[in-house]
């Protein structure tokens, strides 16, 4: 059923009458031998009543944990009541890139403000309106280091492994060297980066915290790296930069990540916002729309799309990237969340994240589960099991709780958020007691 | 004029507050802490609502009014999208969580995969990348991916026409690929010869658009293919104009190879002022293989996730996809069914025949023809003979609480504006849009300095650009 086309059969033929048509003179164009003479096989069209039924049936025969103690790159926060609400309104969910800045000021100054709030919370001068996600941050922030004699790529092996292997994809075909820096107990061996950083190399990229949740030496790799001509890409956590150094501060050019913890469900895996921010050095090479502000010919602020002479549009082949439509709404949910959250409320989120995940840590410590690596961390860490992780799994899940992440048959990766109370945590513990005696 | 919320802020001023800490402090090393303050706006809950309402309201999305943007299909999104995505059972999922947890999401996976194969005559579909760009990217990894497994090596151009989206020429140019321009012939088609004279065993591929983005089907496209073809070379679709098409021919029967879709398109879900959108990818049997980690397959009978294999191009971002998006694009398919889809296109290509009609007779059109979903005019001539460009009689549209049509593209058109009405515009609508463009042509000769100094209904006058780029202002920083 075409329910969404409002003109009536009769409309329909006026309108053909009137054009003096027929819809077989409309689809003249199309070469009979291209013509599809059957219909579709799909079923009948519904109603949105049957459709939702459907729709229903596929949702319940998923399990909605009440408790969730994996992070690995999604993170359960809470989402503000007001964020859900002023984010559902239709002007923004329904307009297209702000191409007519004229009839657009609303959306462009959402997209400004989320550009400073982005470049501000990293420390750096500029940042995009958004691209896809963390993971393709990185492989686009490594394409803005990229010179003719500096094509050698270094990536840490401690970032999300996902990250790793987009990354791989993005250059699989092109003449870059992607090398892997090793890790020692967890972490960036500092002295393989200082011996593989050479004059062909053009960054380093790593992930703080990095993907066992670990706190990377930031201080010494920004050291390191800026005694060298490449350049330095963190993929970082926005929640944890209310309490953790900027990546300014830890000496990086391009700041990246995945901003779903600034208000975005953990939605199966998307939509979530790649989010990156650089140095004004660099900000003609970063990708995607940005935003700036100007004057109307009246002189009144005014904002709009700007830099475009970097994008597709313009520059077709020579493009550094083919990203048009990003992660806009993402992006405009982000920034809702951050001001509803404001410094002190932000500053709460991360301080009761990475408390609770220590309390809970020492628990779990208490009971057999010890630090794989006994290295600083924030709100994720990896331990050893003293039972199989599948056991585990099935064990918590019997209630309701969705582990750690099973990294092998022994090893866990926990995260602990603000939403999990002291009560729920040490619930947990009596579980895993029970199972693991 | 609004205030950035930053100027609003006022110290002290908070919105959320958190539950009192049960939980004992725990401390951080200095080596790492955060010693400067938090650089975030401090604002009340209603500040920051009174803030965000008054941005909607200089905003305009397919819900305020009519959207005719070319080659963007501004139709309009169900409420019902919304509902279903908004389930529990969807949104509350971890990425992570045991397969057995979630068989009905890959279940929708499966069914909204199934679904674009049937309707685009394909093999197999992906819906791991994150919006149509995205979608063109994997599309050049797959093709560079099965041109490698053959050991055919030499293959390093891909041929792109000139009215292409900007994306292609710069997705094939990301997979490595040198980029070669096709002219297109006094039609708006692709200029055979001019094929004839680029294919040979150095052409990976031939991308196209189809309708392209002149809203023009191409009679030859048949012959395109097999031309392509019998050079060993692959045909890539670019799918942002399906939408003219469903039900009526598919890109499979034309001869592609891999196609792309743009779900925020075709398929009805919002495009939120610039994504997220949904850029999943088609292909023939003899690509499937290829198909990025992160797609749902069937293995012996059970859906699973692609996890990686020798021959797959790897995995296109984290996870798999716009999860959320494609539930509102297989809620929409279910609504429309096989009918609803032909009805769907049949309109749309009416809607645009019609718009075009009643304009033709004052506006240049730049290919007279039958056009599909969507067509061009061309202001060239009243920029010659009254100043008066495509920009122009744009911002006069927003006077009118019309966005204008796409302008400036495609290149190949001078002073081009890009009509696609799409079919969830009422004839009401239209002849309101046809009366309004008329009135604006008639003011070229009566009063050009209205169109030159419009708008002037908006929140702000015509904004320059120059100035903005020449000397950016990218954040907003606090004065001294």
């Amino acid at each position: 059923m075409a329910i969404y086309v409002p003109n009536t059969k009769q409309q329909q033929q006026a309108m053909l009458d009137e054009i003096n048509k027929t819809f077989d003179d409309l689809i003249a164009p199309i070469p009979k031998n291209v013509r599809l003479d059957r219909d579709l096989n799909l079923p009948e069209g519904m109603s949105e009543f049957e459709a939702l039924r459907i729709m229903k049936g596929y949702a319940e025969q998923n399990t909605v944990y009440k408790t969730i103690l994996r992070g690995a790159g999604a993170y359960v926060h809470y989402i503000p009541s007001v964020v859900k609400h002023l984010s559902a309104r239709e002007e923004f969910v329904t307009a297209y890139t702000p191409y007519q800045s004229e009839l657009s000021q609303g959306i462009l100054q959402s997209i400004f403000e989320y550009q400073t709030i982005m470049a501000d919370l990293t420390g750096m001068d500029a940042s995009n309106a958004s691209v896809y996600d963390g993971a393709t941050a990185v492989a686009e922030a490594i394409n803005m280091c990229i010179e003719k004699k500096q094509k050698k790529v270094l990536v840490a092996e401690t970032v999300h492994p996902e990250t790793l292997e987009t990354v791989l994809t993005y250059n699989q075909f092109l003449d870059h060297d992607i090398t892997i820096v090793p890790s020692k107990d967890g972490r960036v061996d500092l002295d393989a980066l200082r011996d593989m950083l050479d004059d062909e190399t053009a960054c380093f990229v790593y992930q703080h915290p990095n993907y066992f949740g670990i706190l990377e030496d930031a201080t010494s790799i920004g050291q390191i790296v800026s005694q060298s001509k490449a350049k330095l890409i963190a993929s970082v956590n926005p929640i944890s930069l209310a309490l953790l150094k900027n990546p300014r501060e830890n000496h990086v050019d391009i700041a990246v990540g995945e901003a779903q913890p600034f208000g975005l469900a953990i939605a199966f895996g998307g939509p979530y916002l790649g989010f990156m921010a650089t140095t004004e050095k660099m900000v003609r090479r970063i990708p995607g729309r940005i935003v700036g502000q100007t004057v109307d010919i009246e002189g009144n602020r005014a904002f709009t799309l700007t830099l475009q002479a970097r994008e597709q549009h313009i520059r077709r082949e020579k493009a550094l990237s083919s990203i048009c439509s990003n992660q806009a709404h993402c992006a405009l949910v982000a920034a809702m969340y951050a001001n509803a959250m404001g410094p002190q409320g932000l500053k709460e989120v991360a301080t009761s994240c990475y408390n609770k995940a220590h309390y809970f840590q020492e628990k779990l410590q208490e009971i057999g589960y010890t630090l794989t690596h006994a290295q600083p961390f924030f709100h994720e860490f990896l331990t050893d099991t003293p039972i199989s992780t599948d056991k585990i799994e099935r064990h918590l899940s019997a209630s309701n709780i969705l582990s750690g992440y099973p990294i092998d048959d022994h090893r866990m990766l926990w995260c602990v958020t603000e939403v999990t109370s002291k009560e729920q945590l040490d619930g947990i513990i009596t579980l895993l007691k029970e199972v693991s005696s | 004029m609004s205030q950035l919320i930053f100027e609003l802020s006022r110290d002290g001023r908070r919105c959320v507050h958190l539950p009192k800490e049960d939980i004992p402090s725990y401390s951080l090393d200095e080596a790492f802490k955060k010693t400067d303050p938090i650089p975030l706006a401090e604002v009340a809950e209603i500040d920051l609502v009174r803030h965000y309402i008054a941005l909607s309201k200089k905003a305009h999305g397919v819900d305020s009014g009519f959207y005719p943007l070319g080659s963007c299909t501004m139709k309009y999104n169900p409420r019902i999208n919304e509902e279903a995505a908004a389930l529990p059972g969807f949104a509350l999922l971890h990425p992570y969580q045991p397969l057995e947890t979630v068989k009905g999401a890959l279940v929708a996976m499966d069914h909204l995969q199934q679904a674009l194969c049937e309707v685009c005559g394909m093999d197999g579909f992906s819906l791991q990348p994150a919006a149509g760009a995205h979608g063109e990217f994997a599309g050049m990894l797959l093709i560079r991916a099965y041109h490698q497994a053959n050991n055919d090596h030499k293959r390093t151009k891909v041929i792109v026409p000139d009215a292409a989206h900007g994306t292609n020429p710069a997705s094939a140019s990301m997979a490595g690929y040198d980029v070669i321009t096709l002219p297109s012939n006094d039609k708006g088609g692709v200029d055979m010869d001019a094929l004839k004279s680029m294919v040979d065993d150095t052409v990976a591929a031939l991308m196209l658009t189809n309708p392209n983005t002149l809203g023009l089907f191409d009679p030859n496209i048949k012959e395109i293919a097999d031309l392509v073809h019998e050079h060993g070379g692959l045909l890539y679709y670019d799918g942002a104009n399906l939408n003219a098409i469903m039900g009526l021919s598919r890109p499979g029967d034309m001869g592609f190879d891999v196609v792309h879709l743009n779900l925020h398109k075709t398929f009805s879900t919002p495009h939120g002022a610039g994504g997220p959108g949904s850029g999943p990818v088609g292909v023939k049997k003899h690509l499937i293989k290829f198909l990025p980690n992160g797609t749902v397959i069937r293995e012996n009978g059970t859906l699973t996730i692609k996890k990686g294999d020798a021959q797959t191009i790897g995995r296109m971002r984290s996870f798999y996809g716009n999860f959320l998006v494609n539930i509102k694009a297989l809620t929409y398919i279910l609504i429309l069914g096989k009918e609803g889809c032909k009805e769907t296109s049949l309109n749309a290509v009416l809607n645009a025949n019609y718009m075009m009609e009643k304009l033709s007779d004052l506006y240049t059109v730049a290919y007279p023809q039958t056009c599909m979903h969507e067509f061009v005019l061309s202001l060239e001539h009243e920029k010659n003979t009254h100043g008066i460009t495509a920009k122009d009689i744009s911002k006069a549209l927003l006077d009118f609480n019309i966005h204008p049509p796409t302008m400036y593209f495609p290149q190949i058109v001078h002073e081009a504006l890009m009509v696609e009405p799409n079919e969830t515009e009422s004839k009401e609508t239209l002849d309101r849009a046809i009366s309004v463009f008329r009135h604006l042509y008639s003011l070229i000769e009566a009063d050009p300095d209205l169109l030159r100094n419009a708008p002037t209904s908006t929140p702000v006058r015509r904004v320059d650009d120059v100035t903005a780029a020449r000397s950016p202002i990218l954040k907003y920083i606090k004065p001294e």
